[in-house]
């Protein structure tokens, strides 16, 4: 079914905003053009139509996705904006950018474009505008979500080459960056002054600032930091169109609507963030790293619960189950309790007063939990050993299968033995190896999903395996995910947490910056009829 | 997996199932010294591998876009450290290497390049032919005026090699014979290494001799074979390979060394590449299991007190000996044993200067970017010496410092620490 009267509205490139330009400058948002508040306005008189298009179940080339091939002059247009040496177009080297982590599903884009600034991208997407062609961010590729899939994008604009850090201020705590400066190097540049950047995905060595933006990520140690979203301060988004918007900066506190907060999170799907002001945390003055083992998990969940309750707040606890500890131990010998049932690493930071005196209370804590073995990390070299081996571990992985899915979910702390029990059964129901290695801390599981992508149905198993384990956190009152995103891989799923009318609230917010849904389309959101059949563009791939 | 189901024909580009310990995590990206550079996915390590999966599946034509991407490829095996799931990169690399040499018609002057290459540079006795006439060149003083009026892709070639004065060409005498029961170390002197290294070969066997160890030589020194191994031409690597294994058991040293980091890997991984010979799979695993490196050979036995250099060192690894045999500490540590040297770290150094066996001269474009990058960082430690464990790199890093008159030695660690022992 389609809605004509809405597209004839907002199918047309040429809509013409019935509000006029400016009067929004203030300090949270800074607008050139048209605002987009006038958007959210002019939005507005659509909604009921939206609402209607969402549950009816319009397909996506209506509301403002118009099929116009790539052509030539395109090409050479864009080419003119970015250089020759920031296109790609040749299907051969395309290739290459079908897939991201989540290598389940794969489709090339048409076109790759890699602007080197925010005015490049700016002009990039006007031009994409003018013709009406739908776009796919990507930063260094490697969410596990499916976030930089192309679903009926043809062209995928890859921030990469937008990556130097631009301020470094250290006294009011803040840098500014590229969106697609590496994780790690925003670190790298501040830790000789005794600062880091407090997210710490495990990808953390190769993931773009913007992709952490764009999936709010996380990491070990944002039990205690704080994800993504607490750390970023300003944006400068460059929408659909082509403008550039500024939001938040580089002040502590704001008024308004925190629209900073709408956009990280927002998986690509409100524009593309070109750059970003970070806050930066001090380095803590001394760290206490202790490995304790356990004989299963459950012990070691106890543990986690009763040192949160005993009212510690570490800088991160991790959790491994005896898989993942013996993939760690093949690949790194980092020293790990081969024949464990789980171990915990549990970092405490601060200052170095009380430090030895909260490690002995954990210490003492873990054991009445079960715990067998507490040992303390003697030194750096030994504490390194160990981050190491829990940032690579999903790596680690890769060496007892060829492929596997991470998933992501998220339970109440005190329900992770019983999420741990579901995972075990569901591994026994479909015959799948299935590892866990978590930020226990904030009940954020991550079970590893062992399959081969040349055998189909232990690629439908593996999907199947992390639906239920889903659903299963999602009755357990969590959520769908911690850091991951939705991506394609969990769009099927969120009816389960959302009402319909939660997800047209969202498609309205989202629709605030992009009302044509031409930035990263068709994801997070399910779209009609996807989570009950599989669209075929997109899975052109195993399943 | 479409080529299965579509019955594409399957190609024997390299083995197979090693493509599969790659999960697509990303992690090896930014340890790659291409993506450093071009930020896109082909140039990567990831990206690679999935070229080489699509070319052995049928998906991809090997047509002149997939061979420049594996072509550009350093081989520095940056990617295999930076790697949580194990990757064998380097074998694949090679073996990609093989079948695109074997499928895939170059151009006149990229075959014309390599040519030259492969008929000179694993021969000692004709790079120092070659060599002889530009030695009286220099000798004239007329070695600048000659570079000018070459083309720039041999003039390009000129200004890598080394002052040609400085090499000492004859075989020096053996140092001084330990005592008679220590262990034994034989320094492999290289192809290139010997025309143009030998001091570094020398110094090596210096120090050794100096640690107490008793300082072998090997009747005869063949090329390792990794130049070979590394741009593709397999056949040729393995009968190298071959030859080094029989000479190498031959000397009955407890440990063997090469100046050349890449060497050493090579010869450390004659196990793996002869591993289906019938005759020498046994003797390769053991020569290739008695490799060492100089720096874990000079620490365990201590050097004698050396003298004080009043000086600021800063140390770049080569990849090889990083990435290949794992060596990041051994040669810090010695820098820092001596009396007066102050180490300076250097950014990003393991990231590849560009030299990579004969990379600079088959792909001279990438390379110097490289080589801007590396002497970037190495201007920025402000040290008076940079210090690193391979030859190639030396000729890389100085000529690049040459250009932009920069006045940082470029020394061999060897040469470094021999420095500090004499006198």
């Amino acid at each position: 079914m389609r809605a004509d009267g809405f597209s004839s509205a907002y199918g047309c490139d040429n809509f013409v905003f019935p509000f006029g330009r400016g009067g929004f400058r203030d300090r949270g948002i800074r607008s050139e053009n048209p605002s987009i508040i006038a958007r959210a306005t002019a939005g507005a008189n659509a909604v009921s139509a939206i609402c209607c298009a969402i549950v009816h179940g319009v397909s996506a080339d209506v509301i403002g996705i118009a099929a116009t091939p790539l052509d030539s002059r395109l090409v050479d247009e864009l080419a003119a904006i970015v250089g020759r040496d920031g296109i790609v177009s040749r299907p051969s080297e395309l290739k290459v950018y079908e897939c991201d982590g989540w290598t389940v599903e794969k489709n090339s884009p048409d076109l790759l474009v890699m602007p080197r600034t925010t005015e490049q991208v700016s002009a990039v997407l006007k031009a994409l505008w003018r013709r009406g062609l739908p776009f796919v961010p990507r930063g260094a590729g490697t969410g596990l979500s499916g976030g930089a899939l192309p679903v009926n994008a043809p062209v995928m604009i890859c921030t990469s080459k937008m990556n130097h850090i631009l301020a470094i201020d250290l006294a009011n705590r803040r840098v500014e960056v590229e969106s697609g400066v590496v994780n790690l190097h925003v670190t790298n540049a501040i830790k000789r002054d005794g600062f880091f950047y407090a997210p710490d995905p495990s990808s953390q060595q190769a993931c773009t600032i913007g992709g952490n933006i764009a999936e709010n990520s996380g990491g070990p140690h944002t039990l205690k930091y704080g994800v993504t979203t607490n750390h970023v301060m300003g944006l400068t988004l460059v929408l659909a169109d082509g403008e550039v918007v500024e939001l938040g900066g580089w002040a502590e506190e704001r008024c308004g609507y925190d629209l900073v907060g709408a956009v990280v999170g927002a998986e690509g799907t409100a524009g593309i963030v070109t750059r970003a002001v970070l806050k930066i945390v001090r380095e803590p003055e001394d760290h206490r790293t202790l490995l304790a083992t356990f004989a299963d998990v459950e012990a070691a969940t106890r543990a986690v619960s009763a040192i949160i309750a005993a009212g510690i707040v570490p800088g991160a606890i991790e959790m491994m189950d005896q898989l993942i500890i013996r993939a760690v131990e093949d690949a790194f010998h980092a020293g790990l309790p081969a024949d464990a049932g789980a171990v915990l690493i549990i970092e405490l930071d601060g200052l170095v007063a009380g430090l030895d005196e909260c490690a002995a209370r954990v210490t003492e804590i873990a054991r009445s939990a079960g715990a067998s073995e507490v040992r303390l990390a003697r030194d750096e070299a030994e504490r390194a050993g160990l981050w190491k081996a829990r940032k690579r571990a999903f790596g680690a992985v890769g060496r007892l299968a060829p492929n596997y899915a991470t998933q992501d979910g998220v339970v109440p702390r005190t329900r992770l033995p019983d999420i741990l029990r579901v995972i075990g059964a569901v591994s026994k129901k479909y015959h799948l190896a299935i590892g866990n290695v978590f930020h226990a801390g904030d009940g954020n599981i991550h079970p590893i999903i062992l399959y081969d992508e040349r055998k189909p149905e232990e690629v439908r198993a593996a999907v199947e395996a992390g639906r239920e384990i889903l659903a299963a956190c999602v009755e357990m009152g969590g959520s769908l995910t911690g850091e991951h995103g939705i991506g394609v891989e969990k769009q099927g799923e969120m009816p389960l947490l959302f009402s319909p009318e939660d997800l047209i609230a969202m498609t309205e917010l989202r629709r605030v910056f992009d009302p044509m849904e031409r930035s990263n389309p068709n994801k997070v959101i399910p779209r009609p009829g996807s989570c009950v059949e599989v669209a075929a563009p997109r899975r052109q791939v195993p399943i | 997996m479409a080529s299965a189901s579509s019955g594409a024909p399957m190609r024997k580009v390299v083995d197979y199932e090693l493509l599969f310990d790659c999960v697509h995590c990303g992690l090896c990206l930014e340890a790659c010294p291409t993506y450093a550079l071009k930020r896109a996915e082909m140039d990567s390590p990831r990206g690679r591998i999935y070229l080489m999966k699509a070319l052995a599946e049928g998906r991809l034509p090997l047509d002149s876009d997939a061979a420049r991407h594996l072509d550009l490829c350093l081989g520095c095996r940056g990617c295999e450290t930076a790697c949580p799931s194990g990757v064998h990169y380097g074998r694949l690399i090679e073996d990609a290497r093989a079948f695109v040499e074997a499928n895939y018609r170059r151009s006149l002057m990229d075959r014309t390049r390599r040519a030259i290459v492969n008929a000179i540079f694993p021969y000692p006795a004709r790079l120092r032919a070659l060599l002889a006439p530009l030695k009286s060149i220099e000798r004239a003083g007329l070695r600048p005026a000659l570079a000018a009026m070459l083309p720039r892709a041999m003039r390009e070639w000129i200004e890598l090699l080394p002052p040609l004065s400085g090499c000492a060409d004859e075989r020096a005498a053996m140092p001084p014979a330990a005592d008679p029961g220590a262990p034994a170390v034989v320094v492999h002197h290289g192809c290139v290494a010997q025309v143009l290294a030998n001091s570094e070969n020398l110094a090596s066997e210096a120090v050794l001799a100096a640690a107490g160890y008793r300082v072998v030589r090997m009747a005869n020194t063949a090329c390792c074979g990794a130049l070979d191994l590394h741009s593709g031409n397999r056949d040729r690597a393995l009968d190298f390979a071959r030859r080094n294994v029989r000479m190498l058991a031959a000397c009955g040293a407890d440990a063997i060394i090469s100046a050349a980091s890449g060497c050493s890997t090579a010869i450390a991984e004659y196990g793996a590449l002869l591993r289906d010979d019938p005759e020498l799979a046994g003797l390769a695993k053991s020569v290739s299991a008695t490799v060492r490196d100089l720096s874990a050979l000079l620490l365990e036995r201590g050097l004698p007190t050396m003298r004080k250099l009043e000086c600021t060192v800063t140390f770049h690894d080569a990849c090889h000996l990083v990435h290949g045999l794992g060596v990041r500490e051994g040669p810090r540590k010695l820098l820092s044993s001596i009396p007066g040297v102050r180490l300076i770290e250097l950014a990003e150094s393991d990231l590849c200067c560009g030299s990579a066996g004969n990379y600079n001269l088959t792909e001279p474009e990438m390379a110097r970017e490289l080589a801007r990058r590396k002497v970037d960082n190495i201007i920025a430690t402000g040290a008076d010496y940079v210090v690193m464990a391979n030859p190639g790199c030396e000729f890389q890093i100085a000529a690049e410092l040459r250009r932009r008159r920069a006045n940082i030695k470029v020394i061999h660690l060897a040469r470094f620490l021999a420095m500090a022992l004499a006198g």
